[in-house]
């Protein structure tokens, strides 16, 4: 499982990065920066409530 | 129900101001949500579907414009971020966005504990308090006070100047517009004031970093810098009081909710997120139409108003199933409290630091309350607050 950002959209609601913080993390504007290429074992879940909750939907799962 | 084709029906303005002040304005927005876009007279367009209202935030093709918005706040040039377009509006929310990110935000936790504390002791030991007056107006101000380095001595000017711009006696724009002139001009000069201070002794603070902002090695002029600070007292003080008050309101009349978090802190962040949802304490935002375009089959034209409601995209179970009702564990909840696209709400980390202190610190101290016997709760317009909010709980708290 793979997740994709798309920066064009990402505006800072920072919702995946306070719910996945292993996943992903903020740069300095405070937009979503993903940590990881590959979502690790075990780390699904996360990763799919990282995704789900951005308004902007400007994350998404690659299978 | 299908998406609207042809003219959007006519909703009175009452109606409108209802979606604010309504007890509870979720069965209003379920009606509203009937028919996609309604019109208001000649005044502007009601968007009440989530697809729509989040297309419309996004604005993708740029068809929307804040600056065209014609809305009298007392100021004599444009807001700071939120009435600037694209591209310019990048420019301010490059030195902007940094300065309210959620790590510098997470910094403050400390200071608004003590400031939460504070205000809790003054009233907790008494039984009663009103809760809008004691704590949800003066805890955003003072925050904001000790953020910007201003001396917190200046609340009362804060809180009036802010009245007078957002709520200001009199019933039509006429009647209002002296007093947010007036109230703008005392902003204006106050900035001033504290602009030629700092010239002289600089500080470390916020207002000190936005004067110091660059972008292409070019600093903000002071006209620039106090209209960014002009916006901050009318979107950063009233925004949090509202959603201090719509929240805790909702814990005073619903026991089993307020139990569950006080039961288990953990959730705080996410019961933070779902009474936003809830409440949608800005209930709609403004743009205008830059061209002829139509939402969901419905014409609006070029330099038309449409009001974009939060409230009824965030409670729209056609979208979201199972929206229509609190669930303070709600996972996936990506609501549109903050609003969204490029003006998402820059002080909404600020504003979530806020109420998840405010919220475990007070239920720390005083975790079982009611409204006051005998309280009507009587919910203001525009944005979606309380006149009061008479709390009862044990005494010796």
């Amino acid at each position: 499982m793979r997740i994709l950002l798309d920066t064009e959209r990402c505006q800072g609601h920072g919702r995946c990065y306070s719910l996945a913080p292993d996943l992903f993390d903020s740069d300095d504007l405070g937009h979503c920066v993903l940590l990881v290429d590959e979502v690790p074992a075990g780390a699904e879940a996360d990763a799919r409530s990282g995704v789900d909750n951005c308004p902007e939907q400007a994350l998404s799962i690659a299978e | 129900m299908d998406a609207g084709t042809g003219a959007a029906p006519d909703l009175s303005p009452t109606t409108v101001t209802q979606l604010a002040s309504s007890d509870d304005p979720r069965e209003l927005q379920r009606t509203l949500r009937e028919q996609p876009v309604h019109r208001v007279g000649d005044l502007f367009n009601l968007v009440t579907r989530r697809e729509d209202v989040e297309e419309a935030l996004r604005d993708r093709t740029g068809t929307f414009s804040w600056s065209a918005v014609g809305m009298n706040l007392g100021n004599i040039r444009p807001l700071i971020p939120l009435q600037i377009d694209p591209p310019q509006h990048v420019k301010y929310r490059r030195i902007l966005d940094p300065l309210f990110a959620p790590k510098k935000m997470a910094l403050l936790e400390d200071e608004v504990i003590a400031l939460v504390k504070e205000l809790v002791d003054t009233f907790a030991v008494s039984g009663s308090c009103d809760f809008h007056e004691e704590f949800a107006v003066p805890l955003p101000c003072r925050v904001f006070l000790r953020l910007m380095g201003l001396p917190l001595d200046d609340l009362d000017l804060f809180l009036s100047v802010k009245d007078d711009i957002i709520r200001p006696p009199g019933v039509t724009l006429d009647e209002q517009a002296p007093y947010r002139e007036r109230a703008g001009k005392t902003v204006y000069e106050y900035f001033e004031r504290h602009l030629a201070e700092r010239k002289d002794h600089p500080t470390d603070d916020m207002l000190a970093q936005i004067i110091a902002g660059e972008v292409d090695g070019e600093r903000l002029s002071d006209e620039e810098v106090m209209d960014i600070c002009y916006l901050f007292i009318i979107a950063g003080l009233d925004t949090v009081t509202d959603s201090l008050d719509c929240i805790f309101a909702y814990l005073a009349q619903n026991p089993d909710h307020r139990r569950q978090l006080v039961a288990d802190e953990s959730i705080i962040p996410s019961a933070v997120e779902e009474l936003l949802r809830w409440e949608s304490p800005v209930p709609a935002v403004p743009r205008v139409a830059t061209e002829d375009i139509e939402i969901s089959g419905c014409p609006i034209k070029a330099g038309e108003q449409v009001m974009l409601v939060l409230g009824s995209a965030n409670t729209d179970d056609a979208a979201h199933a199972g929206a229509d009702e609190v669930d303070l564990r709600r996972n996936p909840n990506p609501h549109l409290a903050f609003g969204g696209g490029v003006h998402r709400c820059l002080g909404s980390h600020l504003a979530r630091v806020e109420l998840r202190v405010a919220i475990r610190e007070f239920h720390r101290r005083i975790p079982e309350y009611e409204l006051a016997p005998g309280t009507v709760l009587e919910y203001t317009t525009g944005l979606r607050s309380l006149h009061h909010l008479p709390l009862a709980f044990p005494a010796g708290a």
